[in-house]
């Protein structure tokens, strides 16, 4: 269930969608959202994308780095070698054994091929993370935003714990399954957030991943984030002047090809609609937050503060207009 | 003929790569189309698990079996198939190749490492759409196949997966875990070494995945040649200068940015891409695919055919009109800036790259009819990016 401030409330917040929907653009704006706000937030990307560099107009490092929003807001990637150092660090206590076993390049083939290694390393770096404090005791990062890859591959880091439990009946690996498992789980901390766009493919993957997750993840789905949603082409006094005006022009012609494009915006509209409609009817009981279209895309902090005060309108209106000043 | 009609009846493999979302399913099938419709036996071959694929081409139902496309009615002049990939049971019909002997092959298919892997994980994923373009190449039936990719990074892994899967079964790691007694002075030799790799491998993952995983690489790396053999001769078949690379996009900042990346990331690897298309470019204007500019005209004029029979719908219309010219300018403003982007965006691409855009369609593609007039948008001469005047 969606808290009333899930930015603050929630330590780690999981985003989801197919791609094209504008993943990076919904977690970093949301992002700028909690930055903007005094809190302390972290971009945690798996792997490279180029685009939210691209977004947020600095390179991203293995390590939590400002890079947007006068240095409030922080990304990182997590780079799979270094992450495997970590973790061996955490399970063999002893940092020369592990940077001997992390520099092995025969290790280091078998760690990258083997089933599984890439996700747990993965799951543990993000756990490390969630854990972390800085020197007053306090959460290093509220919150973390998880920009997860795909829906595949996220089922597959969803579900990661449950097949660890398959895999290994013993040994470290279950300790770290449970942990992986505990926090996944653990509705007090952690919140997924799916990302879709009113259209039917898209909103037809979601439905369906949605079912998946009823059915076989345990993890607390906050909210469905509908991306690029159209304003209304035409006031609706407007729309019985566009089907005479049709009926008056040929089909031809620079008129008539601005009349077809309207009837396509009009068009484009009414159906987005529909979709929002039946991600209500079968997202069920999961809020929807809506982020406008913006003409010319999304380029940078500027429209992804646009997007992020469009955030934080629907947030305060869900929680009754609740003041916020106080939180800084 | 236009210049993707040339690359189509030229090449025998083209690798559609690009940024999730951006048509790249449905771009791959258009140009599989085309070829069809060009007379190429083809072969359309997709990883990304897109159901709608099957719908787009007229198919109930699309799995591993290559199925025969009905393209007679839209032009097409010579078979063109169409095949999914699943990876559970790719894999194991790959195993069902290589494991000649039943046995060994049962004790495979029942491996709970193997199981893992075939079906959970990306990295393998790849490297078995390796495999089943190597053997679909092989058979002679196809003058041309097409072959869609997963998103971004995913498509860099088909041309590092085999790597990957060769370091898996290096022979000094299967040395330290296998526990039969070594035969000969060498692997006793690596053997010695093995037994510490193998305690701390058991440290950090614990005993019964090491014991499962040595059991695995028993059973597997007496398929290690073949294994071999059949990954060179992929990475060769990438390489060949038979094969093109397309890499599909939209001028959207994000899609460009992973588009770079990828493209860098197959230069780093020795491939250029040789064809650039520009989906979704922009929104037409006009009577063609291919008018982006808003057409500048007096609204009165546009009044007068409106043809206003009294001053209420003088003034309706007048407020339409207004409207319609919002709209439009801002549409053409987008198709603007699309148009510089791809413009940027073409111009860093390797000498005798092909260039193409097509336009947002009313309407995604969901059956051949709309799949034939994507095939010949993207075949038409005008959809060539043309270098700025």
């Amino acid at each position: 269930m969606l808290p009333a401030d899930p930015l603050a409330e929630r330590r780690l917040l999981l985003f989801t969608g197919k791609g094209g929907v504008g993943k990076s653009s919904v977690v970093a704006a949301l992002g700028v959202a909690a930055a903007e706000r005094g809190l302390r937030p972290l971009i945690v990307e798996l792997g490279h994308r180029a685009s939210m560099a691209n977004l947020l107009g600095g390179e991203i490092g293995h390590e939590p780095r400002a890079v947007a929003c006068e240095g409030r807001l922080a990304a990182m990637s997590i780079d799979q070698d270094e992450a495997l150092f970590d973790y061996i660090v955490a399970q063999v206590r002893m940092r020369r054994v592990a940077r001997a076993i992390a520099g092995n390049q025969s290790l280091r083939g078998l760690f990258r091929a083997a089933p599984a290694v890439r996700e747990v390393i993965t799951l543990a770096k993000i756990q490390a993370l969630v854990d972390a404090r800085d020197a007053e005791g306090r959460p290093r990062w509220q919150p973390i935003l998880v920009d997860l890859d795909a829906t595949g591959h996220a089922l597959m880091l969803l579900g990661l714990p449950q097949l660890l439990r398959r895999l290994v009946a013993s040994g470290p690996l279950v300790g770290v399954g449970e942990a992986l498992a505990g926090l996944i789980a653990d509705p007090a901390r952690t919140l997924l957030l799916l990302v879709t766009l009113a259209r039917e493919i898209p909103a037809q993957e979601t439905i369906e991943l949605f079912r998946e997750l009823r059915l076989r993840h345990r993890v607390d789905v906050g909210a469905l984030v509908v991306n690029q949603v159209p304003a209304p082409p035409l006031d609706d006094a407007l729309l019985p002047w566009l089907d005479r005006a049709e009926a008056r022009v040929g089909r031809h012609g620079p008129l008539a090809a601005d009349l077809a494009l309207a009837r396509r915006l009009v068009a484009d509209h009414a159906s987005a609609l529909r979709v929002r409609e039946r991600l209500a009817r079968e997202v069920e009981g999961v809020p929807q937050l809506p982020l406008p279209h913006l003409a010319g895309g999304i380029e940078g902090e500027v429209e992804l503060r646009v997007l992020a005060a469009a955030a934080e309108a629907w947030m305060s209106q869900r929680s009754g207009g609740r003041d916020r000043e106080g939180e800084r | 003929m236009s210049d993707l009609d040339r690359l189509l009846l030229g090449r025998r493999l083209v690798v559609c790569v690009g940024p999730g979302g951006v048509g790249k399913t449905t771009v791959a099938a258009a140009l599989a189309l085309r070829a069809a419709q060009l007379g190429r036996r083809t072969l359309v071959l997709t990883i990304d698990p897109a159901r709608r694929l099957a719908s787009a081409l007229g198919l109930a139902e699309l799995g591993d079996a290559e199925r025969l496309v009905p393209v007679a009615e839209h032009g097409g002049r010579a078979p063109l198939h169409a095949a999914m990939l699943e990876s559970g049971s790719a894999y194991d019909a790959l195993i069902g190749r290589i494991a000649d002997d039943p046995e060994h092959r049962a004790r495979i298919l029942g491996n709970r490492v193997y199981q893992i892997m075939s079906r959970a994980f990306g990295t393998s994923h790849a490297y078995v759409a390796m495999e089943r373009l190597h053997d679909a190449a092989a058979s002679g039936a196809y003058d041309l196949i097409v072959l869609d990719t997963p998103p971004t990074r995913n498509a860099l892994d088909i041309l590092d997966a085999p790597g990957r899967l060769l370091a898996f079964l290096d022979e000094r790691i299967v040395g330290w875990l296998l526990r039969e007694a070594p035969e000969g002075l060498r692997a006793r030799l690596l053997a010695r070494g093995g037994a510490a790799a193998r305690r701390l491998l058991a440290l950090l993952a614990g005993e019964a995945l090491v014991r499962d995983l040595s059991d695995f690489l028993e059973l597997f790396v007496a398929l290690r040649p073949g294994f071999l053999a059949r990954a060179e001769a992929v990475q060769a078949l990438l390489r060949e200068p038979t094969t093109a690379f397309a890499l599909v996009t939209t001028p959207l900042a994000d899609n460009l940015a992973d588009a770079a990346y990828l493209r860098d990331g197959l230069a780093a690897r020795g491939i250029d891409v040789a064809a650039l298309v520009f989906n979704r470019a922009h929104v037409p204007l006009g009577d063609h695919p291919w008018s982006w500019a808003a057409s500048e005209r007096p609204l009165a004029d546009d009044l007068a055919a409106l043809a206003p029979a009294d001053a209420d719908e003088t003034s309706a219309f007048t407020a339409l009109l207004e409207r319609l010219d919002l709209l439009r300018r801002g549409v053409a403003a987008d198709n603007q800036r699309g148009r510089r982007a791809i413009v940027a965006f073409a111009a860093a691409a390797v000498t005798g790259c092909l260039k193409v855009q097509a336009p947002i369609l009313d309407r995604e593609p969901q059956e051949l009819r709309g799949l034939a007039r994507l095939a010949a948008i993207l075949a038409d001469p005008r959809a060539t990016v043309a270098a700025p005047r």
